[in-house]
């Protein structure tokens, strides 16, 4: 019983982790300027006003930015799953040699400083010619995402017994029927979280998408140097328009990749 | 098999946004700029100060390390997009040493009727032969102090020729009379506390920034400052742009950019006055900020950036400039009488600062090439050792010197204003 309220209790603070902060953004984002200067400032929504909110939605090429950066992070979730999984199976099912290093060596991929490649990466961006395209962010937001995608594809396959596919198997299936059709159903619920999670690592990230675009910029690139050096109001109501599109394209997409793969009641 | 079905679909579905998106090509000027990032500005430019121009300009506002590595990466590669690049004067020296920007010579030769400064287009040669970029717009730094101040300042003293000394005093006149400490600087992340150290501080003590670094002089000047610096908003480590805790009233006396005090004078006139530097022994210290228009090597289309700069430097356009985004004209031209009282208060302040008799100038160093960062740094860590963290005020002197004098003898470069010129590497004394 106690455990019940501790658990309660553990996770009544997550949730105000995650909500506070949001509700916090969002007050301000509909309060007028006087307000959002004010100190100390209010817990609760002020004077209400669309001023700054409203100012987003007129700047130019904020839409295409939108756009932008559903594409990308749509395409380094695809990416990210479809080379991720494959990988995350191969090391949870083969014991091949060098298994143990390959595990480290996709970690080193996220220690090694993205700000070193800038130039390089650049250049030879435009000289394949996907400089300042979805498709250019898109890859290397899938290298940024994959190293997750691997290892939580691995050590879901592992929780997986080896036994099930087995019994698969003496039933008559071939290898490739006894994963679609005993481990990828299994494994559904962690594989869209790792496609939720390599979307919002691509939502998220700036460095590349600012280096790799000029004209089709995706979201945070679009704003958030602008918002850095904009007065307060409008960083919190960019900081809200930035948390949004996101938050909306979660719920749908969570919603979507669980009905998709049948766990309707989740 | 409905699962692998639907993969497709999502695979097809994206790549098609993937040619849609590779098929989109325009052909506009791409104008990039490490100046109006502020989303408001950048508003501004777009819809008002470039409205007339004829031709389709983008302009992409960004900070300065992607400019940078942008610019480099497509001269290196040979495919230019960027077709105009605005920056300030310490944005261009790593695009020089590249070798990354074309001469604009001819430029300046069809401009020679707008009556740019001398000094301004000097800097744009950028110490060398040839003109590299094309004088765009300046600011400079000053004080604002709210109406509720001026009550306490010291017997005596008047804003306008308000001292060191008197300012400190002022300050702790109003730590005394309200308990609080109300005055306060941008040394916050990205504040620019180092050129108050760099351009104010140190001339007006030393009349110098570098050869007498470690002076005498700069002892007892820092150990003046840290004592001002008692009366100074703890916050101030926090604060990146005045204007912000102006008008939360966290502060009552500032000094920033003034581009960074702008919405204090503009929201509420009334509250705020505008006044110069304070002066130090040998006079006011004050540093000008300039931004050029350069045309990076290969640019797409040349003429359109020729356009654009010709432009964007005319008369009428310089002054939209500065009504919208507080950047002041670079050639000789007289201000209308109807200016918005804020930007009024604000040119009124940057002329007293710039033509009283103790006016010190400093000049933007012109030899640093890629090492201005590291310039900055110097005084940025000088000032925080000695003001932000206690240590003893000569030993950081001198170590920091060591710093100096290697990026002074590493790039050669000569004293510039208000230190006396030098034949070889401006010394570090």
């Amino acid at each position: 019983m106690n455990l019940r309220w501790l658990y309660l209790f553990l996770a009544v603070v997550l949730v105000l982790w995650v909500l506070i902060p949001i509700f916090l953004i969002a007050t301000l984002a509909f309060s007028d300027r006087p307000s959002v200067f004010a100190w100390p400032k209010g817990l609760l929504p002020q004077q209400f006003s669309l001023e700054t909110i409203s100012f987003f939605f007129g700047v130019e090429g904020v839409w295409k930015a939108i756009r932008n950066s559903l594409t990308v992070a749509a395409m380094t979730l695809v990416f990210s799953v479809l080379l991720g999984a494959p990988a995350g199976y191969a090391l949870a099912r083969y014991p091949f040699a060098g298994a143990d290093a390959y595990r480290l060596l996709i970690l080193m991929t996220r220690a090694f400083p993205l700000a070193i490649l800038a130039i390089p990466l650049a250049v030879q961006f435009i000289q394949v010619g996907i400089y300042d395209t979805a498709f250019g962010v898109a890859l290397v937001h899938t290298a940024l995402a994959l190293p997750f995608a691997v290892l939580v594809t691995s050590s879901l396959f592992l929780g997986i017994p080896k036994e099930l596919e087995e019994a698969a198997w003496t039933l008559g299936c071939n290898r490739i029927q006894a994963f679609l059709r005993v481990v990828l159903p299994l494994a559904l619920p962690g594989l869209a979280a790792t496609a939720i999670f390599a979307f919002v690592i691509s939502w998220n990230e700036v460095f590349a998408a600012t280096l790799l675009t000029l004209r089709e910029r995706t979201l945070p690139a679009f704003l958030l140097t602008s918002l850095n050096d904009s007065p307060l109001p409008f960083r919190f109501a960019g900081g809200f328009f930035l948390i949004v599109p996101a938050l909306i394209f979660i719920f749908i997409i969570r919603r979507y990749l669980f009905t998709l793969w049948g766990i309707a009641n989740r | 098999m409905k699962k692998s079905k639907w993969l497709w679909w999502g695979l097809l579905s994206t790549l098609l946004v993937l040619s849609g998106v590779l098929a989109q090509q325009t052909a506009s000027l791409l104008f990039v700029s490490t100046q109006f990032t502020p989303i408001e500005e950048a508003q501004r430019m777009r819809q008002v100060i470039l409205k007339d121009f004829q031709g389709r300009v983008e302009f992409i506002p960004e900070d300065n390390a992607p400019f940078t590595n942008r610019i480099l990466s497509e001269v290196r590669a040979g495919r230019v997009n960027v077709g105009l690049a605005g920056g300030l004067h310490g944005d261009f020296p790593p695009l020089v040493a590249a070798g990354a920007l074309d001469p604009v010579d001819d430029v300046m030769a069809q401009l020679k009727d707008r009556r740019f400064s001398q000094t301004f287009v000097n800097l744009g040669k950028m110490g060398t032969g040839n003109q590299l970029y094309i004088p765009w717009m300046q600011a400079t730094y000053i004080m604002v102090a709210n109406r509720q101040a001026l009550q306490y300042l010291p017997a005596g003293a008047n804003v306008n020729t308000l001292t060191y000394t008197q300012l400190k005093e002022w300050a702790a006149n109003i730590q005394r009379a309200t308990g609080r400490r109300m005055l306060g600087f941008p040394a916050g992340p990205r504040g620019l506390m180092h050129r108050f150290t760099q351009g104010y501080l140190y001339p007006s003590y030393t009349k110098s920034a570098v050869t007498k670094f470690r002076s005498d002089e700069a002892e007892s000047m820092w150990l003046e400052f840290k004592s001002l610096w008692q009366h100074v908003n703890p916050q101030s480590t926090s604060y990146d742009f005045m204007q912000e805790p102006l008008l939360a009233g966290e502060v009552w006396i500032a000094w920033d950019h003034i581009a960074r005090l702008r919405d204090a004078l503009n929201q509420k006139p009334g509250d705020f006055v505008a006044f110069p530097a304070p002066i130090g022994p040998y006079g006011r210290g004050f540093m000008p900020v300039l931004a050029g228009l350069a045309i990076p090597k290969g640019s797409p289309n040349r003429a359109a950036a020729v356009a654009a700069i010709e432009y964007l430097t005319r008369p009428e356009v310089q002054i939209t400039t500065l009504v919208q985004n507080g950047f002041f004209p670079v050639i000789q031209v007289r201000l209308p009488d109807n200016l918005p009282q804020g930007i009024r208060m604000g040119a009124d302040a940057i002329a007293r600062q710039a033509q009283s008799n103790v006016a010190l100038p400093s000049l933007l160093p012109v030899g640093l090439g890629a090492r201005g960062g590291e310039y900055n740094k110097v005084f940025q860590d000088t000032f925080a050792r000695i003001v932000l963290r206690n240590e003893d005020v000569r030993r950081v002197l001198d170590s920091e010197a060591g710093n100096l004098r290697r990026i002074m003898n590493e790039t050669r470069a000569p004293c510039w204003s208000p230190d006396p010129a030098s034949s070889g590497a401006c010394p570090v004394n």
